[in-house]
């Protein structure tokens, strides 16, 4: 489904040259969750947005369905981690979700009818009238997450979508996007930096190294597939993975 | 607390004419020149009662509407077109620091020596002092727009004309109505310079008639009619203000959540 091939990203200005992204290949497959994880600063971000089509890479290809994504693809949606800038406060929440729908020449009982499910998926179904300052920051994201699943994509792209909220929320969210993967199929690739939200929520996870970026480590999550915060984080071969992960990492950070 | 306010308001103001009335009766100034508040508000009565008056409050109105209505279009379109061309915010910068400046009165030999004492002399010079307060907002406004919110657009595959309308837009707005609002005020005291030193028809030539035939007490009723409308034209441009940006920060407060 989703393509990475020796994506390379340099940034250039004033003088400076950055190396974000080196050399990164991996492939993520149609309804696969895989996470990405990797210490901070490693250029995650920048990962996600060439891979989102927001940034153009130096140097390789990304590849949804077999096309080249040399901007952003109407099959790919993004939910930002920023969720309080990333929606339109002059807009009610409905609105909110709407919006991308409208780009996309849908009729309005279509549009209609998506909103309607995608709030109501998020539990939100009778906050399409409020503005998204009025709500709490976990029901913010919940918006955002809404407004992607209405889009109907193929590919979800989460950057660290859930950094800016208390843990009671996280847990909570984790386990939403875990429910809507399940029910929908969609394939979402995942950025994070808390490595046991990377091996709670991932079919698959990716332990990135620190800047410049390569693939340090790929490990498959062979928890089940039904996955709940009491009995999945006591799971031994939860805390084994974990402790995988989480060496990599460290082992990331010092640059070995 | 709003009800005190406004008690304390009121009182404020009648201490102010009660000053009015008794500092030229007690000769502390020359009645002549300033004449005590009621004979002004007695002026203020004729002067509602003549129908010359109510056509040159038109005409001013219309000089102030008119001239505010051409120049917050050619300002929002102005920025908006400055601020989304590559380079052109670059290319104009140094004009506009040149051309701002420029106080409109010095146009006024400019606007007699093309349209006379006609509307569109008034029109030049309004329209020329309050572009340039639409303008410089506009251009503020649109360096505001939100990195996040501009990505989360394109993710979303809004094209360039959506992202004006959608993202930067809105987020110009607060800074366009301010703009409007200073626009507004700047107007109305060019409209009434126009009429008063062009002769152009209005409540500013009204003032220069009534200043030489003596007309004192006219002429100060003339200046309070001003100085009310220009009161008007703030409240009701901050109710529009208030209206338009009830999602805002500066005007939904702060919410509990």
């Amino acid at each position: 489904m989703l393509d990475v091939q020796g994506l390379h990203k340099v940034y250039e200005g004033s003088g400076r040259r950055t190396e974000a992204v080196r050399d990164l290949t991996f492939s993520v497959a149609a309804g696969e969750l895989v996470c990405l994880v990797g210490p901070s600063g490693c250029g995650k971000t920048t990962l996600l947005k060439c891979v989102g089509g927001l940034l153009a890479p130096t140097a390789g290809e990304v590849r949804l369905a077999g096309r080249p994504v040399d901007g952003p693809p109407p099959g790919m949606a993004f939910v930002f981690q920023e969720y309080g800038r990333s929606l339109f406060p002059w807009m009610r929440v409905g609105q909110n979700v709407e919006l991308p729908l409208k780009q996309k020449r849908l009729s309005r009982q279509r549009r209609r009818a998506l909103v309607a499910d995608a709030l109501e998926s998020v539990g939100l179904a009778d906050a399409a009238g409020a503005y998204p300052w009025q709500l709490s920051g976990g029901m913010q994201q919940r918006v955002a997450i809404a407004r992607a699943l209405a889009y109907e994509p193929e590919v979800l792209l989460m950057d660290e979508p859930f950094a800016a909220v208390d843990a009671q929320t996280r847990a909570e969210l984790e386990d939403l996007v875990r429910r809507l993967w399940r029910e929908r199929g969609i394939t979402i690739l995942f950025v994070t930096h808390d490595i046991d939200e990377a091996v709670y929520l991932g079919e698959r996870v990716l332990v990135l190294s620190a800047s410049p970026t390569v693939v340090r480590e790929q490990l498959k999550v062979d928890l089940p597939d039904q996955r709940d915060q009491l009995h999945t984080r006591v799971n031994p071969r939860f805390a084994e993975l974990r402790t995988r992960v989480y060496e990599q990492v460290q082992a990331a950070k010092r640059g070995r | 607390m709003r009800g005190s306010d406004a008690a304390l308001g009121a009182a404020g103001c009648a201490v102010f004419v009660l000053l009015g009335e008794a500092v030229p009766r007690l000769g502390l100034v020359d009645e002549d020149h300033f004449p005590p508040a009621c004979r002004i508000a007695g002026a203020l009565g004729r002067e509602l009662s003549d129908t010359a008056f109510w056509s040159a409050l038109g005409d001013t109105l219309t000089g102030w509407a008119l001239g505010l209505a051409i120049a917050v279009s050619a300002g929002v379109v102005a920025g908006v077109v400055i601020s989304v061309v590559p380079y052109l915010r670059e290319v104009t910068a140094s004009t506009i620091e040149f051309l701002r400046p420029i106080p409109s009165v010095a146009l006024i030999p400019l606007a007699v020596l093309l349209y006379g004492t006609e509307l569109r002399s008034v029109l030049l010079l309004v329209g020329y002092a309050a572009f340039w307060q639409v303008l410089i907002q506009v251009l503020y406004g649109v360096r505001d727009v939100d990195p996040v919110a501009e990505e989360t657009a394109r993710s979303y595959g809004l094209g360039g004309w959506a992202r004006v309308r959608h993202v930067l837009w809105p987020t110009a707005l607060p800074y366009v109505m301010t703009g409007v609002r200073l626009a507004a005020a700047v107007a109305l005291i060019l409209a009434v310079t126009a009429e008063l030193v062009i002769g152009a028809p209005g409540l500013g030539a009204r003032i220069a008639v009534a200043q030489t035939s003596q007309a004192v007490p006219e002429m100060y009723a003339l200046i309070v009619v001003t100085g009310v409308l220009g009161l008007l034209i703030n409240v009701g441009t901050r109710a529009v203000e208030r209206r338009a940006l009830a999602w805002h920060q500066s005007v939904r407060g702060e919410v509990a959540v």
